[in-house]
């Protein structure tokens, strides 16, 4: 079964993160790195991305004439997907235990993030696969 | 250069089981549409829908390092319904796919309208981040 994990934050958040000390970021990065390497090897591994900066979303709507309305300004409160993981696991524990584990990379001073990460489960035949 | 195209829904979008069924066959069938469109041109790179919201779990490590699950959201939270990446030239093409998404059928044939967010992905963390 696969599911989606996300990790979201608010402007804010972003904007916190850019505080952070430089072996402070080396030491969250390759945390994250080692925890994809990990799921390579047991096979659970799909895909990750990273996303850009929130100031680079734009949200569209399509307008009668079938032409794109594009606006990037969002309510400050608003979470913005900074990046996600795509596995595929035997059981939904599995992936809580692998979202725990990114929830527990470290931050400032070495101490876990506790971030929040969303796991979501895939639709296999839904409106948007296949 | 890659985009991920987000189609995002309040709790009460969870009613779109309830849509009678010719107007369900209809919205699926768009989106089968567009996928094969973006398939043929080359630009798709994945397409996924995600479960209902009343399956989302949010994890946060536990001190012990045991994952932490809550299925408690506000009100208010967005819930990623479905997303597409797609590869395309420029951003003003991602747009316009973002565009055709947001024009999917809904009750009645009418366009739903629905906002599309827009943001740039790349394999690895953003410079930025780093």
């Amino acid at each position: 079964m696969k599911y989606i994990l996300l990790m979201s934050s608010t402007k804010a958040g972003v904007s916190g993160y850019h505080t952070w000390s430089q072996s402070d970021r080396d030491t969250h990065m390759q945390t994250l790195g080692a925890i994809v390497n990990e799921l390579v090897e047991t096979g659970e591994f799909v895909a990750t991305q990273g996303l850009a900066q929130p100031k680079e979303a734009k949200v569209v709507r399509g307008e009668k004439n079938g032409l794109p309305v594009t606006d990037g300004v969002f309510p400050e409160s608003k979470e913005f997907l900074l990046g996600y993981w795509i596995v595929d696991v035997a059981a939904p524990e599995r992936a809580y235990a692998i979202a725990g584990q990114i929830s527990a990379a470290p931050g400032p001073g070495g101490f876990p993030t506790n971030m929040p990460i969303e796991v979501r489960q895939f639709v296999d035949s839904g409106t948007a696969g296949n | 250069m890659k985009y991920i195209l987000m189609m995002n829904t309040m709790r009460a979008g969870a009613g779109v089981p309830l849509w009678p069924r010719a107007d369900l066959q209809a919205h699926i069938a768009f989106m089968h549409s567009l996928n094969r469109d973006l398939r043929e041109s080359g630009e798709l790179v994945s397409a996924e829908g995600l479960s209902f919201p009343d399956q989302a779990r949010l994890v946060r490590a536990g001190k012990d390092g045991v994952p932490v699950t809550d299925g408690v959201f506000p009100e208010s939270k967005e819930f990623l319904a479905g997303f597409w990446i797609i590869d395309v030239d420029t951003p003003e093409r991602a747009y316009a796919i973002a565009a055709r998404v947001s024009a999917a059928p809904g009750p009645g044939g009418i366009p739903l309208n629905m906002p599309i967010e827009v943001r740039p992905v790349m394999s690895v963390p953003p410079p930025e981040m780093l």
